[in-house]
């Protein structure tokens, strides 16, 4: 993890894996990873934990919340 | 057969339906210079509800993640719909609807819940200092990393879900903003009205921390330290 490009990439990872980087930074951080056993790890586990974190975040609205909040908006209407 | 059936009594000559090919008529016309500047501009603007209830589940999970509790993130979604409804006029359309109701659920949530909450670790960043940020090295080794990967994905949601809970709110919104809802820095900069570097730091952080609650949870479980053995 010296100057192998390792810092830079991990540095980099997160920025990587939510598009926030130009596109040549981009590349060369797709590059160093198919060399770099250690990065593309650390690539793995960054993506696993992100789809970890959407599949634990799935929720579905009680019903009675649409039934409430549809009820809140008709009676701001009456009274507008 | 049917369509016989029902061109009977419109064949019966109710006058009523003529005024209403007058108007198909003249609408027409009235329409055709309009049509164009339409297209131009954008789709005809579909009503409040329409717009906005469609993110309702998404607000709701994001609001479960800030209140941490059913009840709580009911209300502050009820809140949310109506605060935006009512500055509904402002918003702009055609631009993020989505970052806009996201942005009014925020405000609502730190004006109102967080000051009732009232928690422990409401600490601003800097007294967080770098605690278990010794960077990816420090909790695992190269080999262990694809042991790592498999027993996060094999973690049930509930595990997941407490060690989000567990983490400091600004970190834990700025993961859920960025991972869950895909919004770039800049819309969690304006979502969170933080600077995108603090966006940044917010997010490596609570992701750092979510990856050591989640290897401890693994570890105490011998999921982590016998990869082999994994559940398929």
């Amino acid at each position: 993890m010296t100057d192998c490009g390792c810092d830079k990439a991990k540095q980099d990872l997160e920025e990587y894996l939510h598009n926030e980087l130009l596109a040549d930074e981009a590349a060369d951080i797709r590059e160093h990873r198919e060399t770099c056993p250690s990065c593309g790890g650390e690539h793995k586990v960054a993506l696993v934990l992100i789809d970890a974190v959407q599949r634990a975040c799935r929720e579905t609205a009680p019903e009675e919340l649409r039934v409430q909040v549809l009820a809140r908006i008709r009676e701001i209407q009456l009274h507008a | 057969m049917a369509t016989a059936l029902l061109e009977r009594p419109i064949d019966g000559a109710n006058p009523l339906s003529e005024p209403v090919i007058d108007w198909a008529a003249m609408s027409d016309d009235l329409d055709s210079p309009s049509d164009a500047v339409d297209l131009a501009e954008a789709q005809p603007v579909l009503p409040f509800e329409e717009q906005t209830l469609p993110f309702m589940d998404q607000l709701y999970a994001a609001a479960l993640r800030m209140t941490r509790n059913p009840s709580d993130a009911q209300d502050l979604v009820q809140e949310t719909f109506v605060k935006a409804f009512a500055a509904w006029s402002q918003f702009k359309q055609g631009t993020n609807l989505k970052a806009w109701l996201y942005r009014i659920l925020t405000n609502t949530f730190i004006n109102s819940y967080r000051k009732k909450q009232r928690e422990p670790f409401q600490s601003p960043i800097e007294d967080l200092e770098d605690w278990q940020l010794g960077g990816a090295e420090s909790t695992t080794s190269r080999s262990t990393r694809s042991a790592e990967a498999e027993a996060i994905d094999h973690l049930p949601d509930s595990a997941v879900k407490n060690a989000l809970q567990s983490i400091p709110e600004d970190f834990r919104m700025a993961v859920y903003f960025a991972d869950v809802e895909g919004f770039s820095y800049q819309e969690i900069a304006d979502i969170m009205k933080t600077p995108i570097g603090t966006v940044m730091s917010r997010l490596h952080r609570g992701r750092r921390m979510l990856r050591d609650l989640l290897a401890d949870y693994a570890s105490d479980r011998g999921i982590a330290t016998s990869p082999a053995r994994s559940t398929k």
